[in-house]
């Protein structure tokens, strides 16, 4: 009987490496680390009409006064940097993301591994920098099957509005907004920075804040250029009126707060 | 008698694939030397396999899908239906790309081969860069007229490509990404560069050319190598050479891309290796001979809009002999060890 119970504590043993053993796991995972240092931010990007929250296929009225609903919306935001208070700065590797108003989990986005600290800036690009236009057939959120690249002038569609309005001078009434072009004079990618300094992100072991964007699809309608859907209801090719497309959406995104 | 050779071999292939228990999976040709070439002398190409690197899997998926009529809508066109091997993958006796429903397309489909060297593509130099190409006329609706998800839900629902992505991949997912790389592959194989010329070149062989010939090269470095620079026998670059435009197709070319007045009616200057065999000519294929190509440089042309400033407005006034002699040097540009070069035809026959 002794004997027995003596051996219990090795088949228990057995059995757990045979567990472990059993669960393969497809993906490798990372080291687990003694003690972490490091937590998550997310970013959420929340969609909006003036400060009317943005539903997809719902009239709203643009700064024109046109009456428009949107079907789709989609666009990049890539090369995120957050900063620190000490001014040190934490670059997203691979940072490319396509926001996409039909698919929820698109529109936040999770950035692991900072290091505990405090950060107080944010900065990201709308658009595509024009080495990933040129680098042939990409993966993940940049892969061509996703909608967002021209095939016959190749490149990037940065930012994607469709939808409709009884104003629109097409003969389907529709509204498309297709606004790409990587380089030159004409470029479309836009800038944006963020300063949180009074209410930082405060990343710890048990915070990962979230920081929450807002986004007014009706800032795409003006400034500096108000948009008459009469006349500019399309625009599908790279150039002077795609680059006044994204001098109106340069303004688009800002910041509402974190949430620590 | 290379010809003679060919079928001889394809018969041996259709004998030997027929005792094959799926007829589906055709055995791969031998596809050997599947190596990135820079030949003695040739520039860097813009495109090198540092990324997408060659193995032989890759290239046999890539040549299946240069094959594949499933990459159309109605899985009736494949690349080589218009890029035809014995033709240097342009298409034979075909003015324009012929689509699905029997669509006419606006261009000419031009020979495929030393792709890596092209610094864009397509005559008006729209695409970028040599992975995303085959999506031109992928989804061009006058030539294959589908959308890239359709097609990978195709090739993804078929066992036959489920195991050559495995292959050439170590998985069979098929996303854009491997479709693409795996097409380059294949197609940035295409190496062109065994003409008689290049032997004569090279001193190899002791191959000579003839007086005619000789007298064609020089006046072809004289009045064509401006444009047609040696050894691609193209610069790439974007020009109007005289032709008028189209009043069907109204095809303003590289302007169609860049917006620029200054770029209307001008085409990318094609190579004119393995010219003998890529006829009919010009980006809209309105030239059936060499001969006429040669009356249209030979003639005066009309002052067009960006006429390339190096061609003379009173034309090159070629005499009957200086054009038999431009042709006889440019036959001597046909390289049949890459028109006969197994490893490229359709594995399907």
């Amino acid at each position: 009987m002794k004997n027995i119970i003596k051996y219990i504590p090795l088949f228990l043993l057995l059995t757990t490496v045979s567990c472990k053993k059993d669960k393969k796991d497809p993906e490798p995972e990372p080291e687990p680390t003694p003690a972490a240092t490091t937590n998550t931010i997310k970013i959420l990007f929340e969609h909006t009409v003036d400060t009317n929250e943005l539903v997809l296929n719902q009239n709203y009225v643009n700064p024109n006064l046109d009456t428009f609903k949107v079907s789709t919306l989609k666009y990049y935001i890539s090369n995120i940097v957050i900063t620190k208070n000490d001014n040190t700065t934490f670059v997203e590797p691979e940072s490319y993301h396509l926001i996409d108003v039909s698919n929820l989990s698109s529109t936040t986005i999770s950035i692991p591994n900072l290091p505990f600290a405090s950060y107080k800036s944010l900065s990201f690009t709308l658009g595509v920098d024009s080495t990933r236009n040129c680098s042939g057939a990409q993966t993940g959120d940049l892969a061509q099957n996703k909608g967002m690249f021209w095939n016959w002038s190749t490149g990037y569609i940065m930012f994607k509005l469709e939808g409709t309005s009884p104003q629109s001078g097409a003969s389907n009434k529709s509204l498309t907004y297709h606004i790409g072009g990587f380089g030159g004079v004409n470029k479309v990618q836009r800038n944006f920075i963020f300063n949180f300094a009074s209410t930082p992100a405060n990343v710890s072991a048990s915070v990962s804040p979230v920081i929450h964007m807002s986004v007014d699809v009706n800032e795409f309608f003006k400034n500096p250029t108000t948009i008459n859907v009469a006349t500019q209801h399309t625009q599908m090719s790279t150039g002077a009126t795609a680059k006044m497309f994204a001098d109106n959406y340069a303004d688009m995104i800002s910041f509402e707060h974190v949430h620590n | 008698m290379n010809r003679i050779a060919n079928i001889f071999f394809l018969l041996g292939v259709l004998i030997f694939a027929s005792c094959k228990v799926d007829p589906k999976i055709i055995e791969p040709l031998p596809a050997d030397n599947l190596v990135e070439v820079i030949p003695d002398g040739w520039p860097q190409p813009k495109y090198t396999f540092s990324v997408n690197t060659i193995s032989e899997d890759k290239f046999v998926l890539g040549r299946a899908l240069f094959y594949e009529e499933m990459l159309s809508v109605d899985n009736t066109i494949s690349c080589g239906s218009c890029h035809q091997d014995f033709a240097a993958f342009s298409h034979s006796e075909h003015k324009v790309s012929h689509g699905i429903y029997d669509r006419q397309g606006t261009r000419n489909a031009p020979g495929i081969f030393n792709l890596t060297w092209h610094p864009l593509f397509m005559h008006d130099g729209g695409i970028n860069h040599i992975e995303v190409q085959p999506l031109g006329p992928i989804t061009n609706t006058l030539e294959m007229g589908a959308d890239i998800n359709p097609v990978i839900a195709k090739l993804q629902a078929s066992s036959k490509y489920q195991n050559l992505f495995k292959k050439a991949y170590g998985s069979d997912t098929v996303n854009s990404q491997k479709l693409l790389r795996a097409m380059t592959v294949f197609m940035g194989l295409m190496y062109s560069y065994n003409s008689k010329f290049d032997y004569y070149k090279r001193n190899e062989n002791n191959v000579e050319l003839s007086d005619a010939e000789l007298r064609g090269y020089s006046l072809f470095t004289a009045k064509c190598s401006g444009c047609h620079t040696e050894p691609l026998f193209s610069d790439f670059a974007f020009r109007s050479n005289g032709l008028t435009v189209d009043p069907f197709y109204q095809d303003s070319g590289r302007a169609h891309i860049t917006g620029l007045p200054t770029d209307r009616y001008k085409f990318k200057t094609p190579s004119l290796r393995n010219i003998a065999k890529t006829a009919p000519y010009m980006h809209d294929g309105r030239y059936t001979t060499l001969n006429e190509c040669l009356d249209h440089y030979t003639n005066a042309i009309p002052n067009l809009t960006n006429l390339d400033p190096s061609i003379p407005t009173n034309g090159f006034q070629f005499s009957a002999q200086n054009k038999q002699d431009i042709i006889a040097f440019l036959n001597t540009l046909t390289d049949y060890k890459f028109l006969g070069d197994k490893r490229f035809a359709n594995p399907n026959f």
